[in-house]
């Protein structure tokens, strides 16, 4: 009684023989993507090839770039998050409350910022215990706990914006070190940090593993679901970061801190080369997807398209870049949902 | 996403004896009901004056868009998708409907349908084409048309001068009955009738529950999808219409709001969000539950802030309850 | 029917304890007993075959000897001590393991992180990876078996029976946990091996006996007989004996496999002469696809034409070619004089071709469903007026069918799933002929997981619908099936037409004479 359809058979007996050449096209893709996107920019606009200008497209994606750190390690188990706008509004706002302010007596420095990732890292917990106890979808339970981390920074804003003047956390955005801000060194030491823990520790290498085969996993005895609540926790963790460093940039704590930076994570680690169906892909493809998409949206600024396009570069890409991945792959009654 | 290779062929072949209706299933077919009544009753009670003509009139009236939207992104639910869409493409369509209202007249209302049920269309060409999971082409589309309406309504709200072509939709019918609501429930009749009388019930229900046998058995599902897709972008035009009708202008994020409030009324009105599972009547109630909540929240003295980490909680305590775990052996 | 076999502590003379022993295991599945009182004995050090046809249990016996199933009654021993398992790795802790079919590797991990995978030790230490410690250990096991893999190389990148080394390496990480000698199962090894590659495996088989017991399944009769010590035979859930491989031959070992033939009575009897085949109602010529190459293919109006060949022989995807289902690059069609239209299921069922795929509860059937919805799934048009389902018309039909085939089921509006196998294949079955436009059905393996009785009555129907004229195209569930129910056989291997063999009433083949073109 084998319960693998004639399909699957099929699969394993082609794939053998075959050298194994979209590898080396998909983890090479995006890098010279990124370098001819950028000499074609270079060449179109005057503005575009300044040293201001790079500064300014890598403190745009210093954010971005946290963010999708952070679900880098969602997508690469298979599962989705569309939970950064929630967590990232309510750490947005739960820092701006912490450190010194125009609301309250306040000023936890440091701590308060601590404080706001732990408040966002618990709320990505909630979204891992969902899935693994509920057994909900992760796209649900996300976009689920989104709207409590809303909620939760709409109580907390309470009508009146809290606006910083913590020093430090305003320094964060505008103090430069070796030509760039420490939002973007914020930025780089996450990157660093999500590379380690996906090569160096279980977590991030059972993440990958879910990604691969999940059942393989049960079957060899390790328990996955503690590594499911721990990755979501960790992403967590990650947009709790970033909503603070939103909080940095604009000198104050806003709902909206995080609006739209779910689905611009997406895009830029899709873009990168993890797919969606998990198991392939990591945190330096993610950062390679994310300055593409962060250079492709600048330099059509440059050369003059409306910023408001920005969202409908973005969806086209995704749609692109999704579409490119699956396309290999595609087998009739392959059930897509 | 393969299927997992190795299932217990025990827990598989046991569950087919038991099969029917899970305890879940049949708690949730009369849930979104009694949550109805429930929150009446709680809400007469919190406030005695609440169970007047006026305000169950009101209720009704603000519910109207959201019923639409629902009963159309339920169809894709039923198919086994998702449309993430649908609020997006509503605002989208205010803007439409502010900017051809001058060119158009009275024909607008039908050319802001049409548009939105080709852009429909064309997402749910895009998820059956490409194969590209339904969440993420719509996830897209929600960027893309958010970025078209903010482009051509150059990021503000459009004013409509004429009021005249939306005025329907403000009338009572009898005196008391919101015709916009009557409306809404027409839509949700005029499907169920179809589904009801067609073989294309029997269609999205196989697609849904399984979408290989349903393949197998040549089932034309890529045109269901597509079709689902379809009526869920018209019915975003026709709720973009009914906002337009009571806003008087059209904007780029006036329906941006209705997305979470949407996915939850369908989810609580008991549809799978597996698949298969649920109904257009369903969501009504469903609709009409949410917007209690919505209406009722202030009444009991509960911050609308709130509201938020109750749809949240809702959407995954209903999803919780109506999933179909048999299907999906290992949760994603 | 069954001749138990006596366990092998009552011969006289003493001998060693058996590495691992069963007895009297029986396991139900709802309408069929997979097993019924196996008896086993695996002595230590020594190359069992495991051999018997589809459906004689060998699958539900190995998984319930690795925890995956738990059995209804009966038990296991282990080195004489009595055992119960209830997952992998309480079976890992017994010193029992399994190369499965459907190999169990995570692709995207290196080959070191799969040897280790669930038993890390001291490669991974609070959470941290140690990669040359891993690397070392992966490299230990992998140097038990002879084996010059990288361990370092990301799994989906090694060859298939490379993989099968890393697999067999991770088993041997389990005499870390029981302190003892192996077991170790081998399901199905070769099946998509090319001829080196099981020469290497066999040597590595023959290595792994000097520390291990083996227990080695597989379909190809030569190799179990070349590879094993001895053989254990099943049959329909029973042991029916065992047989020494020296001097064995290949007609011996499958003569116990099959049994005393049933009786024809079993299969209905009837069926076309070849004389009456003159013109053919489906022709394929030069069909090509993924997995299939030049296949030519006649089945003439009421012949049933069965399709024999071993795991890998192409023959499902070919049965899912006809219907639309699997892509094809080359080849003409035609059915009944016209070109078909092979570029989905829609356009087969409109030509009057139907379909019954081998997974039931999957492909088959949509579960939550009705009866009646399941069975007027394709032919809608037969309970419509116009474009409107009329619920009297479909109440008659489906009745009526449901009456025809003596389907069992409370009401037309049950779930499907609630009705016993064989009455979902009958509600299956009648989804293509309520319409009484079917003019070609292919079966994939349309009796597998029924009970003798239900198998029955799908002959029979069978037998009926070609009498009527429809042209069957069938994979048997076992050779015994493909004999007694074709009029003709056509023998695939590696994806090719490889012989066609007349299959008259009163003049069949035996399946020795299958299996020899088989492989």
């Amino acid at each position: 009684m084998t319960l693998t359809s004639p399909a699957e058979h099929v699969d394993t007996v082609v794939a053998r023989p075959q050298p194994r050449r979209g590898v080396s096209f998909r983890d090479a893709g995006p890098p010279i993507a990124l370098v001819v996107i950028f000499l074609a920019f270079s060449v179109l606009s005057d503005d575009f090839r300044t040293f201001t200008n790079v500064q300014n497209i890598m403190d745009t994606a210093a954010v971005l770039a946290v963010v999708t750190c952070g679900i880098t390690f969602v997508l690469m188990m298979g599962s989705i998050d569309l939970s950064a706008p929630g967590l990232m509004g309510a750490s947005a706002i739960a820092v701006a409350l912490l450190v010194a302010n125009n609301r309250n007596g306040n000023d936890l420095g440091l701590l308060g910022v601590l404080v706001a990732v732990a408040i966002a890292a618990a709320l990505g917990c909630l979204s891992g215990l969902a899935l693994v106890l509920l057994k909900v979808p992760s796209f649900m339970t996300t976009l689920g706990v989104s709207a409590v981390g809303l909620g939760l920074a709409t109580l907390m804003f309470n009508g009146v914006q809290p606006n910083i003047t913590d020093k430090m956390l305003a320094s964060w955005a505008v103090e430069r070190f070796l030509g760039f801000s420490y939002l973007t060194w914020i930025a780089v030491a996450c990157i660093l940090v999500g590379w380690l823990v996906q090569r160096y520790s279980r977590l991030g290498r059972y993440a990958y593993a879910i990604g691969g085969a999940e059942e393989v996993l049960s079957l060899s005895g390790i328990r996955v679901k503690p590594y499911k609540v721990a990755v979501f926790t960790m992403a967590g963790a990650f947009y709790g970061l970033a909503g603070v460093m939103v909080t940095s940039q604009l000198s104050a704590g806003l709902v909206q801190a995080g609006r739209g930076f779910d689905f611009q994570a997406i895009t830029a680690a899709v873009v990168g080369g993890t797919l969606l169906t998990g198991g392939r892909g990591g945190v330096l493809h993610s950062t390679v997807g994310v300055l593409l998409v962060t250079v492709v949206i600048n330099g059509l600024v440059q050369i003059g398209v409306s910023p408001y396009w920005q969202g409908g570069v973005q969806g086209l890409i995704v749609v692109v870049a999704v579409a490119a991945a699956v396309l290999p792959q595609r087998r009739r009654n392959q059930v897509v949902k | 996403m393969s299927t997992p290779v190795l299932a217990t062929p025990a827990a598989d072949v046991g569950h087919a004896d038991k099969g029917g209706p899970t305890l879940g299933q049949r708690l949730t077919s009369f849930m979104p009901l009694i949550a109805l009544v429930a929150l009446l009753a709680a809400l007469s009670i919190a406030d005695p004056d609440f169970l007047t003509q006026r305000s169950l009139t009101a209720v009704v009236r603000t519910s109207a868009p959201l019923v639409v939207l629902a009963v159309g992104a339920t169809l894709v639910v039923l198919c086994g998708g998702i449309d993430l869409s649908i609020a997006a493409l509503t605002s989208l369509s205010t803007v439409f409907f502010a900017l051809w209202l001058p060119d158009l007249g009275g024909l607008t209302t039908l050319a802001v349908i049409a548009a939105t049920a080709c852009i429909g269309a064309v997402q749910g060409l895009t998820h059956v084409l490409l194969r590209i999971p339904s969440f993420i082409v719509t996830l897209g589309g929600m960027s893309i048309f958010s970025a078209v309406a903010l482009v051509i309504s150059d990021a503000g709200p459009v004013r409509i001068t004429d009021r005249a072509a939306t005025e329907w939709l403000t009338l009572y019918v009898g005196g008391y009955v919101p015709m916009a609501f009557v409306v809404a429930v027409i839509v949700v009749a005029a499907i169920a009738l179809v589904l009801r009388l067609t073989p294309i019930q029997s269609w999205i229900t196989a697609t849904g529950y399984s979408e290989p046998a349903a393949r197998l058995a040549g089932t034309p599902v890529d045109l269901v999808k597509v079709a689902a897709f379809t009526v869920s972008g018209a019915c975003a035009g026709l709720a973009s219409v009914m906002l337009v009708s009571r806003n008087f202008s059209g904007s780029p994020t006036m329906a941006d709001n209705l997305l979470l409030p949407a996915v939850a009324a369908i989810v609580v009105g008991g549809t799978a969000i597996t698949g298969g599972h649920g109904s257009v009547w369903r969501s009504l109630v469903g609709a009409l539950v949410i917007t209690l909540l919505r209406v009722g929240l202030p009444i009991v003295g509960v911050p609308s802030a709130w509201e938020q980490i109750l749809y949240g909680a809702i959407i995954v305590a209903a999803v919780a309850l109506t999933l179909d775990r048999s299907k999906v052996l290992i949760i994603k | 029917m069954s001749i138990d076999v006596q366990p092998e502590q009552t011969v006289s003379e003493p001998a060693p304890v058996p590495a691992l022993e069963v007895r009297g295991l029986v396991k139900h599945y709802p309408g069929v007993k997979a097993l019924d009182g196996v008896d086993l004995v695996v002595r230590q050090h020594e190359v069992l075959g495991l051999a018997g046809e589809n459906g004689a249990g060998k699958s539900t016996l190995l998984k319930a000897l690795v925890g995956l199933v738990r059995p209804d009654t009966g038990e296991i021993y282990v080195r004489g001590e009595r055992v119960r398992m209830r997952s992998v790795v309480e079976a890992a802790e017994n010193g029992i393991g399994m190369v499965f079919q459907e190999q169990s590797l995570v692709p995207n991990l290196t080959a070191a992180e799969n040897i280790v995978l669930g038993s890390e030790g001291s490669a991974v230490r609070r959470g941290v990876y140690r990669w040359e410690t891993m690397r070392k250990m992966a490299q230990e096991q992998l140097d038990k078996i002879g084996s010059d893999i990288n361990p370092l190389a990301r799994t989906d990148t090694l060859s298939f029976a490379d993989r099968q080394m890393v697999e067999i390496a991770k088993l041997l990480r389990i005499e870390q946990r029981s302190q003892h000698p192996p077991v170790i199962i081998l399901d199905e090894p070769t099946s998509v091996l090319e001829s080196k590659e099981i020469e290497t495996l066999f040597a590595q088989v023959r290595r792994l006996r000097e520390f291990a017991s083996v227990v080695f399944v597989s379909h190809r009769l030569d190799e179990v007989l070349d590879v094993c010590d001895r053989v254990s035979v099943l049959r329909g859930g029973q042991s029916v004996g065992e047989l020494p491989t020296a001097g064995a031959v290949p007609a011996e070992l499958h003569r116990m496999m099959i049994g005393s033939t049933g009786s024809d009575d079993h299969y209905h009897g009837g069926g076309v002469q070849a004389a009456d085949r003159r013109e053919s109602l489906l022709s394929v010529r030069g069909m090509s696809g993924a997995t299939f190459r030049d296949v030519d293919l006649d089945v003439a109006p009421g012949e049933i034409v069965g399709i024999v060949g071993v795991h890998g022989s192409g023959r499902e995807d070919v049965c899912r070619a006809l219907f639309g289902a699997e892509p094809t690059t080359a080849g003409d069609v035609t059915l009944d004089g016209k070109k078909l239209d092979l570029s989905g299921t829609r356009a087969a069922c409109a030509a009057g071709i139907g379909y019954v795929p081998a997974e039931r509860k999957t492909e088959g059937m949509v579960g939550p469903m009705s009866v009646a919805d399941n069975m007027v799934l394709t032919k809608q048009g037969a309970r419509c007026t116009g474009p409107l389902v009329s619920p009297r018309k479909q109440a008659t039909l489906v009745d009526r069918w449901i009456d025809r085939l003596s389907i069992r089921t409370p009401h037309r509006g049950t779930a499907i799933q609630r009705l016993s196998g064989g009455n979902q294949q009958k509600v299956v079955l009648a989804r293509w002929l309520i319409a009484g436009d079917i003019k070609l059905l292919l079966l994939d393996h349309p009796t597998r997981g029924l009970d003798i009785g239900a198998r029955s009555e799908v002959y029979r129907l069978m037998r009926e619908l070609a009498g009527n004229g429809v042209a069957t195209v069938l994979l048997a569930d076992s050779l015994e099936e493909a004999i007694g129910m074709s009029d003709r056989i056509v023998v695939m291997s590696d994806g090719r037409v490889t012989k066609e063999i007349d299959c008259p009433s009163g003049a069949k083949p035996t399946p020795l004479d299958l299996v020899k073109e088989m492989v």
